[in-house]
C-alpha cells in the first residue's frame, strides 16, 4: 500500500457518480469554467451499446434475476442486495444478547427487529441502472406533514419552491413522459402543474390498465370510515414516448438511434435492454462529451474527470473546521483487497454516493453531525403486494412495468391516523409476487396436476395472461430510532465499514398496511376478483380468484391487528442526513449545505425530510439541481 | 370457471417422407420434446435450441441414460393410435417412470424456461448425480427461447421487445 498525495485542487469533488452526483456536476460544468472531480467507488459501467448490452445478457443468464442481478457484487464496494435478506431472529439466543447484531449475511449488517429489505447499486450510473422510471412528484401537502397531520416533520419549504426544480429535472436530467390531464391526485389544483406540458407525450396505457380503468374508475368505495372514488392515473415515467415540440429525446449512451421509445421490454428492473428508459450513464455521457477531463476549462465549458473503483473513506478537516481533503482507496482489482490511498482536495465538497453510503461516510470521519442525526431517520416506502387471476385475460407481460397507479390514497385527512400510501398497478403478471412466470410452470409441470404437452400449452395460455398484481407502498415517517450507524467490526474487503442498519415499522405505517389491504379488497371486488373458496385447489390455478398470501417464514414478515402482511424494501433509501430549518435536529440546511462545514454539501434521498408517496428519484433529482446551483453561488461568492 | 380448451395438433407427417437431415437421436429428441412441450417441430427448430437441449441432457444424465430414454420414445411412436391415446403411453412409460418422469419433467421445465433445475433426491440417490446437475440458466439464448413467453402470449422479459405502444392492445390474434 502507498500513500500519494494530489497537488491538484479541484472546484468541485462529487463523491458518487449515480444521478443526483451527475445531476449536480451537470449544473455546475454547465457554468463553464470549472474543474470537477467525480469519485465513483464501483466499475466503469460500459458507455457503449456493445458493453452495456453484455449486462442484458448478464441478466438473462441469472437465475435469480432479482434488480441487482446484471450488476455483478464487488467486495471492495459491496452492494445492499435482496438475496442476501435473511428474516431474523426476534428472539435472542443465549450467544446473541438483546441489542447484538442478528444478521450479517451480505453488504447489511442488520441488527432489526426488522430486516431492511432495499438494495442498491455500487457503479457508474447507481441505482438508476435499475430503477423504476416512475416520476411521480410529492403532493403539496407531503411538505407539511407535521403541520397538518401531526406527523413527521415539515419540510423547510413548500412544493412551490421545488416546483421549477421538478420541471427541469423532468426536462434537463431525467426526460419524463406524461400527460398532465392523466394525472389524478387528492389534494391538488390547477396551480400545482400550472400552464405545463411533460417533455413527452405519456407512455401509451397497458391493456390491463385499460380494463382496470373500465372496472374502477368513477367507483367509490369505503375504507375505514373514509370515502374514496377510484380513477386510474397514468404514471409520469423517465421513458422514451413521442416528444412534444421542442424536446430532443435522448437515446441510449454511445447509440442515440437506439432506445428513442419505450419497446416494452417489460424489464424496466433490473435492467433496460435499449436504454429507453433513463440511466445517469446518459447524464454522464454528456459530460464526458461537452465537458472532457483533459480540456482545459473554457468560459463555455468545464473540466469534468471521472475517476471508478475509488472508494472515498474519509473527510478530512482543517483548522477552521472546514472539509480539507477526501481520502479515498482507489483499487485495480475487484476481487483484490489491494488498493492505493489517495487524497484529493477542492474547493467544495458534494456527497452524493447513496443515503447510506454519504451516512457511512461521514460518520467514519465524524463530521456534519452536530446534530446527532446522521445515519438516523432512515426511511423507504414499505409495499406490500396482492395478486390474482382475472375473470377475463389482461395480457400482463406486456409493456414496461407498470404504467398507472391508484392515487386517491396519497392523501387526506386519514393521514393522521394511518400513512398514506399509493397503489401500483403492475404489468408483469405475478413476477414481483410470485416469481412468476418460473413458479408458474414449475406449478403445472412438478405440481399435482404434472401436466406437459398441449394440456400444459393450453393452461399457461389461460392462466399467465389472467395473472396481475396491485403494489400497495406505504409513506414511512422518519423515526431517529431507524438508523445506520458503523461498527469497527463490520468491515468490507478494503477496510472500509459496512452499514449497520437498526430498522421497524411503527403501528402508524403498519395500520397504512391495514388500511391498503382493505383498498385493495374492494377493489378485487369490483374486478369480480373473489377470495379462493376453502374447495378451490391453488396448486391447480382455479380462477378468477385472489391467491395474496402472506407467510410467517417471508422474510418480511409482520403482524398488525392481528393480520400478517409480507412487506418489500421498494429501493427508496432516504432520510439519513435530513434537510431542516434548525441545525440542531437535521444535517444540512434548506441550501442543502451542512450545517457544520460550509463547504460540503450532500444531495440524493438522504436529504428527504419526509419521503410522501412519490418514488423518490425526482424529488431528488430537482433538490440536486438546487444543491449545484447553491454550490455556484457559493464559488462565485468565494473567488 | 373457464374450460381449458385443448387445440388440436398439427398433423404428423412421416418422416421419412418429409426428410430430415437431423440425427436419429436428435430427432427422436425433437419427437419427445413435441410430445412435452406441446409445441411443434417447426415452433421447436426455430428456437434453435434443439441440439443444444440433446447436449445439455447428456451432460447432466450422460448419454447412456439419453438413449434408454429415446429408446422408449421409439417405441412409442412405432405404435399406432390417436394424440390423446399416445400422450397416455407417454405418461405411463416415461412421465410416470420412477427412471424418465423426473427427467421429463426437467426437459419440459428447459423448453419452457430456459433452465435446469437440479434432479430429485431420490433420483440422484439411484441413478448418480452428473456435474452439471444443478439449478442454472443454460444459456442467455435458452432463457430468451423460453416456450412460456409465446404458451403466454407474450415476449421474454427483458427481450425480443413487442415494440412501442403495442402493449395497449391484446397480442395479435386475441381478444380478451
Amino acid at each position: 500500500m502507498t500513500t500519494a498525495a494530489e497537488d491538484d485542487l479541484y472546484d468541485v469533488i462529487v463523491v458518487g457518480a449515480g444521478i443526483a452526483g451527475a445531476t449536480v456536476a451537470k449544473v455546475i460544468a454547465g457554468a463553464g469554467n470549472r474543474r470537477i472531480l467525480m469519485l465513483e467507488a464501483g466499475r466503469a459501467t460500459g458507455m457503449s451499446a456493445d458493453k452495456y448490452q453484455s449486462h442484458v445478457e448478464a441478466f438473462q443468464a441469472t437465475l435469480v434475476k432479482v434488480p441487482n442481478a446484471p450488476y455483478p457484487n464487488n467486495p471492495n464496494a459491496p452492494q445492499a442486495d435482496v438475496l442476501s435478506l435473511r428474516q431474523l431472529v426476534a428472539q435472542p439466543t443465549p450467544h446473541q444478547p438483546p441489542g447484538s447484531m442478528i444478521g450479517t449475511e451480505g453488504a447489511l449488517v442488520q441488527t432489526g427487529p426488522l430486516p431492511f429489505a432495499s438494495d442498491y447499486v455500487r457503479a457508474l450510473g447507481g441505482t438508476t441502472l435499475h430503477w423504476l422510471g416512475t416520476s411521480l412528484r410529492m403532493l403539496p401537502n407531503d411538505f407539511k406533514l407535521q403541520t397538518l397531520y401531526g406527523q413527521g416533520v415539515d419540510w423547510p419549504f413548500g412544493y412551490d419552491a421545488l416546483k421549477p426544480y421538478y420541471e427541469r429535472a423532468e426536462y434537463e436530467i431525467i426526460g419524463v413522459a406524461g400527460n398532465v390531464a392523466d394525472q389524478y391526485y387528492p389534494g391538488i389544483d390547477d396551480s400545482y402543474f400550472g400552464d405545463y406540458e411533460y417533455p413527452m407525450e405519456r407512455i401509451p396505457p397497458s391493456y390491463l390498465d385499460q380494463v382496470l380503468s373500465q372496472k374502477l374508475d368513477g367507483q367509490r368505495i369505503t375504507v375505514q370510515d373514509h370515502e374514496y372514488t377510484l380513477k386510474l392515473s397514468n404514471t409520469p415515467a423517465g421513458r422514451n414516448s413521442r416528444p412534444r415540440p421542442g424536446y430532443q429525446v435522448v437515446g441510449a449512451v454511445g447509440n442515440p438511434l437506439q432506445g428513442q421509445r419505450c419497446e416494452g421490454n417489460t424489464n424496466c428492473i433490473p435492467i433496460c435492454p435499449v436504454q429507453a428508459k433513463y440511466n445517469a450513464l446518459k447524464t454522464l455521457y454528456e459530460l464526458m462529451m461537452l465537458h472532457p477531463a483533459d480540456g482545459e476549462p473554457t468560459p463555455s465549458r468545464s473540466s469534468v474527470r471521472i475517476v471508478t473503483q475509488a472508494v472515498a473513506s474519509q473527510l478530512t478537516l482543517d483548522e477552521h473546521g472546514r472539509i480539507s481533503g477526501v481520502t479515498y482507496k482507489l483499487y485495480d482489482d475487484e476481487n483484490s483487497p489491494a488498493y492505493e490511498t489517495r487524497t484529493a482536495r477542492a474547493k467544495v465538497y458534494v456527497l452524493a454516493a447513496h443515503a447510506i453510503e454519504n451516512a457511512k461516510l461521514l460518520l467514519a470521519s465524524g463530521v456534519a453531525n452536530s446534530s446527532g442525526m446522521v445515519g438516523r431517520n432512515l426511511m423507504d416506502h414499505p409495499l406490500i403486494l396482492t395478486w390474482g387471476l382475472m375473470p377475463e385475460k389482461v395480457w400482463g407481460f406486456r409493456g414496461p412495468l407498470s404504467t398507472s397507479g391508484i392515487e386517491p390514497f396519497r392523501d387526506g385527512a386519514f393521514r393522521d391516523r394511518h400513512c398514506a400510501f399509493r397503489i401500483e398497478v403492475g404489468n408483469e403478471g405475478w413476477s414481483f409476487a410470485a416469481g412468476a412466470p418460473y413458479s408458474t410452470v414449475a406449478g403445472m409441470v412438478y405440481g399435482k396436476e404434472k401436466l406437459f404437452g398441449r394440456r400444459l400449452r393450453a393452461k399457461v395460455g389461460e392462466v399467465i395472461p389472467r395473472q396481475f398484481r396491485l403494489a400497495l407502498e406505504m409513506e414511512q415517517i422518519p423515526q431517529p430510532s431507524n438508523y445506520v450507524t458503523i461498527d469497527p467490526s463490520y468491515r468490507d474487503a478494503l477496510g472500509n465499514f459496512r452499514p449497520v442498519i437498526r430498522y421497524d415499522l411503527p403501528d402508524y405505517v403498519r395500520a397504512g398496511m391495514a388500511a391498503a389491504r382493505e383498498a385493495s379488497d374492494r377493489m378485487f371486488a369490483l374486478l369480480g376478483v373473489p377470495k379462493l373458496s376453502p374447495d378451490q385447489d391453488p396448486d391447480t390455478f382455479p380462477f378468477p380468484g385472489e391467491y395474496t398470501a402472506y407467510h410467517p417464514t417471508d422474510v418480511g414478515y409482520l403482524t398488525y391487528g392481528g393480520h400478517g402482511y409480507t412487506f418489500f424494501g421498494a429501493g427508496h433509501v432516504a432520510g439519513t442526513h435530513v434537510m431542516g430549518s434548525s441545525p440542531a435536529t437535521s444535517v444540512v440546511d434548506p441550501r442543502q449545505r451542512s450545517w457544520d462545514h460550509d463547504n460540503l454539501y450532500m444531495v440524493g434521498c438522504g436529504n428527504l425530510p419526509t419521503v410522501g408517496t412519490s418514488n423518490p428519484t425526482l424529488t431528488m433529482t430537482a433538490l440536486a439541481i438546487w444543491a449545484g446551483e447553491n454550490v455556484l453561488e457559493d464559488l462565485r461568492g468565494r473567488s | 370457471m373457464a374450460d381449458i380448451t385443448i387445440p388440436s395438433s398439427a398433423p404428423r407427417v412421416a418422416l421419412a417422407a418429409a426428410g430430415s437431415d437431423l440425427s436419429d437421436s436428435i430427432e427422436t429428441f425433437l419427437r419427445l420434446s413435441e410430445l412435452l412441450t406441446g409445441f411443434d417441430r417447426v415452433e421447436l427448430l426455430r428456437t434453435g435450441m434443439v441440439e443444444p437441449y440433446y447436449d445439455e441432457v447428456i451432460r447432466v444424465i450422460g448419454a447412456r441414460d439419453v438413449g434408454a430414454l429415446l429408446a422408449v420414445v421409439d417405441g412409442l411412436d412405432a405404435e399406432s393410435g390417436s394424440e390423446t391415446e399416445l400422450e397416455t403411453r407417454l405418461r405411463t412409460t416415461i412421465l410416470d417412470d420412477e427412471r424418465y418422469g423426473p427427467v421429463a419433467r426437467n426437459i419440459i421445465a428447459m423448453w419452457y424456461l430456459g433452465s435446469w433445475a437440479q434432479l430429485p433426491r431420490e433420483w440422484r440417490e439411484r441413478n448418480g448425480a452428473m456435474s452439471a446437475d444443478f439449478d442454472r440458466v443454460v444459456s442467455a439464448k435458452a432463457y430468451r427461447e423460453g416456450l412460456v413467453w409465446a404458451a403466454a402470449g407474450t415476449h421474454p422479459m427483458g427481450a425480443k421487445q413487442p415494440g412501442y405502444a403495442s402493449w395497449a392492445a391484446p397480442p395479435t390474434g386475441e381478444r380478451a
